[in-house]
């Protein structure tokens, strides 16, 4: 850092005279809000050509919980689509049925697609599972984030698939990449590691596109607190029985320590990938022989959870 | 300086002027964890803030 301060005790931008209101450490620059946002925004959207992420008559469903990563993603996209006429946005938020905290996000949900004017609909847990989040896990919180990260991935795939989408779109940012990376690792998780979400197996999957990948999270929240699109909503209550959250910790103390960890991390996973013949750690494909959904195992991760919770 | 929390909880500091940095640090509040706002406007880290300010600590790393 180390820049002349202006009078009001703020770098300026690198770019121009204003006061900056952040400083890139990737970059090594201040910026002001305006090239702030430029550069976000052509970061995302170049990363988004060069992996080939939109093809033309695609209909994108977006991830949108209505917290800051899936509102910024929707922002993102329905600007970066401006470039494509022939691309359409879906919303799609999935209410897993979580008292006193999933109500405030899917109002949040409904005002930031209402205000970029996309299509929007909500699938719950109830009209798909038969019951609440909240109700599938009494006497074991532990598991809640596992358990409702499958159920919520196959909420998803339903929505997407009846509403006619070509693509999954979700609001990974690079730190929640970067804390992927290492739990795969704690867990000796390889094949999950490797695992390519976005590879086109549309005769299986809708292929999953992560436009916010190399973006930091700090970014992210910034990007929307300048344009007055913060989302300030409560902490999901289950969050603290995940291993993400120390992960999440771990990381952020280690990136501000050593600044490029997340970076490296990710390279890391790049790494693995080039020297890894990924059908050499991944099982073939199979049927489940319940529900008939593509998977690994004989029993699908929904149906072997349905099972294991009685259902 | 009054200082908001990310808890919502306010603290009335009297060291002026001091940075954003050293400001999170006494806090033991890590920068990549939270966007920091002064009388409204976002503000990096290495910012100098003086004793009529208000700074305004808001956490950005939520579960979803």
């Amino acid at each position: 850092m180390g820049k002349k301060k202006r009078p009001s005790g703020t770098p300026s931008c690198a770019c121009c005279t204003e006061p900056s209101v952040i400083y890139q450490q990737h970059s090594h620059r201040h910026l002001c809000s305006t090239h702030f946002i430029h550069d976000v925004e052509e970061r995302v959207f170049q990363g988004i050509e060069n992996n080939a992420m939109i093809r033309p008559k695609d209909r994108i469903a977006v991830a949108l919980s209505g917290g800051k990563d899936s509102t910024a993603l929707l922002l993102l996209l329905a600007r970066h689509l401006q470039r494509w006429r022939d691309v359409s946005l879906i919303a799609v938020t999935v209410d897993e049925g979580i008292d006193g905290y999933r109500d405030e996000t899917i109002k949040a949900a409904e005002q930031v697609a209402e205000k970029v004017g996309v299509e929007h609909h909500i699938i719950s847990f109830q009209d798909l599972f038969g019951d609440s989040l909240d109700t599938f896990l009494k006497s074991r919180e532990e598991q809640a984030c596992t358990v409702c990260g499958i159920l919520r991935k196959k909420a998803l795939s339903e929505a997407a698939k009846k509403n006619g989408a070509t693509r999954i779109a979700t609001g990974h940012n690079l730190d929640d990449e970067a804390q992927s990376v290492l739990m795969n690792v704690l867990r000796g998780d390889l094949p999950r590691l490797v695992r390519d979400s976005a590879a086109d197996t549309s005769d299986c999957f809708i292929p999953r596109i992560k436009p916010l990948a190399e973006i930091p999270e700090k970014e992210i929240a910034s990007y929307l607190f300048i344009q007055g699109l913060f989302p300030f909503l409560a902490e999901c209550p289950y969050t603290r029985f995940a291993l993400r959250g120390d992960v999440r910790s771990m990381l952020s103390g280690l990136e501000h320590r050593n600044p490029g960890t997340m970076l490296r991390l990710m390279e890391s996973k790049k790494t693995i990938e080039k020297y890894l013949a990924r059908s050499s750690v991944s099982d073939p494909l199979h049927r489940c022989r319940q529900c008939g959904d593509p998977c690994s195992g004989d029993l699908c991760q929904v149906c072997r959870l349905r099972q294991s919770l009685g259902r | 300086m009054k200082i908001i929390l990310p808890d919502q909880g306010i603290r009335v500091i009297d060291q002026s002027p001091a940075s954003i940095e050293q400001i999170l640090s006494d806090l033991r509040i890590n920068p990549l964890e939270v966007i920091v706002s002064r009388n409204g406007t976002l503000v990096p880290e290495d910012t100098v803030v003086g004793a009529d300010d208000e700074i305004r600590i808001i956490r950005i790393s939520h579960g979803g």
